[in-house]
């Protein structure tokens, strides 16, 4: 018998500030030997008080304003402010503006696809692969660069239409880099239905059985990855997704490999849409050419951000400021699966399963 | 492509850094960098001033005229500005190279004056802004456009109530 008094069960905390974590959040895991037994989560570690900032602001600042709530959905939330405004107002975005928004949109879903599944092979430990996975991702941000004039915030949305437009040049270079992303895209899935170290790190690990996806309420790729098959893009169709050949991908596994490879066949199809959108461009203005003012009224309007699904809720009274700005991020509804993902994992997986949701903590906290 | 494939290229293709400071950096045309100004070109509406998130741009009044001030290190570079001028005053550059040192940081200004005049039929003092004719029928010739300028708002109107318009 030893005589050693070693606790079976051990508390880790991990976070807020954490070599494993892009972002703040705290886990207080207790681990039975290497498994996980029990897990708490924290957040609220960096709160900016941008809703309340929205209302110190007028409706056009604010465009500004929620695209910096989160730089890689940070396109989702200046359209979805800016339809709630033209809801209000009862704006007609000009024909072009609505393919040009879907192509914002679709852009910034392939670079931030690429950035997340970048990271779960840097997680895995395949450095040398991350490194290519990132320098792929770099044509789309230099693409993003090119056309918007930032790699981040690209500043295409603006009440009633958007505020950059495209020519034959842009065009033909945009469909050149769309050549060169698809390329890799597909090698990429490749390696990750072939490689070993990958799929011994991400299959069966993390999983998220249908029925506590729904008990969850996940949205976006994560819900995909386990079989619910919800897209808001066809859902609910803004933008110009209504005329477009959208392919919704879906498995069933619920595990990390899942949602990576969602991911990866997700950017496959934004490629196919931009395509068809670049060669259906319709003619005419890009945007209403107006700053009208946004009469009292209330909307809610939805779309699909890269990570999932994203609400926003605007009230307006005669002032130019709104009165209310709410919004609700995929993170948020992403997060609490965390739980069952975490149950009886090991603890060398925690970052990687943290990172397989793709959280996006500034957009929950904001 | 297996890895090894990649490897050769990258072997063969030589570092994808950029040699920034030594080497040129990829600057895009379309990027969205430093602000300018140019006051001749102003109509004085200080919409961008209003529709700047970062209130970055200031104008105000002095014995001179009104002055322009767009602070660099506030500005977040987002272009409202420019898409909502109606004329072409305000520009983002692709300058992206703002760093300095701490000493100079009052210094990053974009600073521009809209002078005074005198009104050229009252005498009156008042801005020599950029007239607002952009939907004025016909457009005016640079003579009218000249001769409409040196005059204060109220003389402006004025003006361009008498102006001739061929049937
Ligand atoms: S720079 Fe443009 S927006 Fe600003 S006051 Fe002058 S004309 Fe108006
Ligand atoms: S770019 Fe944006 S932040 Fe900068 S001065 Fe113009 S409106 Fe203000």
């Amino acid at each position: 018998m030893s005589t050693h008094n070693v606790p079976e069960t051990f508390s880790i905390p991990v976070g807020p500030l954490h070599v494993a974590l892009e972002e703040p959040m705290y886990f207080k895991i207790d681990v039975k030997g290497e498994t996980v037994s029990h897990i708490d989560i924290n957040a609220g570690h960096a709160h900016r008080g941008i809703e309340y900032l929205t209302t110190k602001r007028t409706m056009y600042q604010n465009v500004v304003l929620t695209e910096r709530i989160c730089s890689l959905c940070s396109n989702s939330h200046p359209q979805t402010f800016a339809m709630a405004a033209e809801k209000i107002a009862g704006i007609e975005v000009p024909e072009r503006g609505i393919y040009l928004r879907t192509v914002a949109d679709e852009m910034k879903r392939v670079t931030s696809h690429l950035f997340n599944v970048a990271l779960l092979v840097h997680l895995v430990g395949y450095e040398t692969y991350f490194m290519h996975m990132m320098q792929v991702r770099e044509i789309g941000q230099d693409m993003l660069e090119s056309i918007f004039g930032n790699r981040q915030d690209i500043g295409a949305m603006c009440i009633g239409g958007v505020r950059y437009d495209l020519d034959d040049k842009s065009i033909a270079y945009i469909k050149g880099a769309l050549d060169k992303i698809e390329a890799e895209t597909k090698d990429i899935i490749k390696t990750f239905k072939t490689n070993g170290s990958i799929l011994r790190r991400t299959k069966g690990v993390g999983v998220l059985t249908h029925a506590d996806a729904i008990t969850c309420g996940v949205v976006g790729p994560v819900a995909r990855a386990s079989g619910i098959d919800y897209d808001v893009r066809r859902e609910a169709p803004y933008a110009a997704y209504d005329r477009l050949p959208l392919v919704v991908h879906s498995l069933t596994d619920g595990d990390v490999w899942s949602r990576a490879m969602v991911r990866l066949e997700e950017i496959l199809t934004s490629i196919d849409l931009l395509r068809v959108c670049l060669r259906d461009l319709p003619g005419g203005p890009v945007n209403i050419n107006d700053r009208p003012d946004i009469p009292p009224g209330q909307a809610v309007t939805r779309s699909e951000a890269p990570r999932g699904e994203v609400i926003y809720y605007l009230r307006t009274n005669d002032t130019p400021q709104p009165e209310r700005v709410k919004w609700r991020v995929p993170t948020f509804m992403n997060w609490d699966s965390l739980r069952f993902m975490l149950q009886d994992a090991k603890v060398a997986d925690v970052a990687m399963i943290v990172n397989s949701i793709d959280p996006c903590l500034s957009c929950t906290e904001r | 492509m297996n890895f090894l494939t990649i490897f050769a290229r990258n072997l063969k293709q030589g570092p994808q850094t950029e040699a920034f400071p030594l080497g040129p950096a990829f600057t895009p045309e379309r990027l969205r960098g430093r602000i300018e100004f140019k006051a001749e070109s102003c109509e004085g509406c200080r919409i961008c001033e209003r529709v700047c998130p970062a209130n970055a741009i200031r104008f105000a009044k002095t014995p001179d005229g009104m002055t322009f001030d767009c602070w660099h290190n506030t500005c977040v570079f987002c272009g409202n500005c420019e898409f909502y001028c109606p004329t072409d005053a305000i520009h983002q550059t692709n300058d992206w190279d703002l760093s300095h040192a701490n000493a100079d940081k009052f210094d990053m200004v974009e600073h521009g004056l809209i002078p005074n005049q005198k009104c050229a039929d009252c005498g009156a003092t008042a801005l020599n802004t950029a007239p607002m004719v952009k939907n004025a029928k016909p457009p005016l010739s640079a003579e009218e456009y000249t001769e409409l300028r040196a005059r204060c708002p109220k003389c402006r109107a004025k003006y361009l109530k008498n102006r001739k318009v061929p049937a």
